[in-house]
């Protein structure tokens, strides 16, 4: 399986990259994109087979790179790992094809509650 | 509408402390305790604007945002380089931004974080409504919110 994470922190991208390891979803192929333009070029090259990606980015948010994705016929699994977790935001990322939305600061445990059933669904 | 309800001091501390025990070590807290900030050192900022307006601010001194910085990459001081330190502050500060925004009611935008050596001032609009003023690693670490001031309804 490949994941796609997308974040414009170098930071970031390891630390959620480590936590996938942490939280038993360590043996997969990993990918990264920088922002959502990047992350749109990524899922055309690499056909990932789920996407994290954060929302508040340069060049193309996390919100438009789903949109646009959608727009495209895009079905990947996509879920965001992002420091705003308003219900607004939860709203607006289920509304636009999210499968979930991880709020930053994040822990192994709760990365492990949303990504078990997208993954469980892809072994 | 504008909503310029203030965060409480409380919920900010408590923003700030789960961001420190999840990135940061829960093994090595956050405390409540004033340590002088010396000149100089880093700041990072972020803006809220739309429905509710403010500016989130952190500031820590070289030491601290070079502790920071390790621990989050899990990775030698020495190895760490000023980029990696300014992605690291703007996480940081887009992580307490974040958090404290989505505590407010109205609908509202994050900005990209900002990320300097010396102080990033808010702009003169701006007034502070809550400074905490915290100790990491025997380094201060200070965390402000600014707003613009209530606007008098006569």
């Amino acid at each position: 399986m490949k994941i796609l994470v997308v974040d414009d922190s170098r930071v970031m991208r390891q630390i959620v990259i480590r936590t996938l390891r942490q939280s038993g979803h360590g043996g997969h192929d990993i990918v990264e994109a920088e922002n959502g333009r990047e992350g749109l070029e990524a899922v055309q090259r690499e056909a990932p087979d789920l996407v994290l990606s954060d929302w508040n980015m340069p060049e193309m948010s996390g919100i438009d790179f789903l949109t646009t994705l959608r727009g495209s016929g895009g079905t990947v699994p996509f879920g965001f790992v992002t420091s705003e977790g308003s219900p607004a935001m939860r709203a607006q990322a289920e509304a636009a094809g999210a499968a979930f939305l991880i709020a930053k600061p994040f822990t192994p445990e709760s990365f492990d509650e949303a990504l078990g059933a997208v993954l469980g669904a892809h072994p | 509408m504008t909503v310029t309800l203030e965060p409480s001091l409380g919920d900010v501390h408590a923003v700030v402390e789960e961001v420190w025990s999840s990135f940061l070590g829960a093994e090595e807290p956050i405390l409540p305790l004033a340590t002088p900030m010396p000149p100089g050192g880093w700041s990072a900022a972020i803006t809220v604007s739309g429905g509710w307006d403010a500016q989130i601010t952190v500031n820590l001194t070289d030491g601290a945002a070079q502790a920071v910085t390790s621990t989050m990459l899990m990775c030698p001081v020495e190895d760490c380089s000023d980029e990696d330190l300014r992605d690291a502050l703007g996480e940081l500060v887009n992580m307490v931004g974040g958090n404290v925004k989505s505590l407010m009611a109205g609908s509202a935008v994050l900005s990209l974080p900002l990320v300097g050596h010396g102080d990033i001032s808010p702009g003169s609009h701006l007034v502070e409504v809550c400074r905490l003023e915290l100790t990491w690693r025997g380094e201060p670490v200070v965390v402000t919110v600014h707003l613009p001031p209530t606007a008098d309804p006569s």
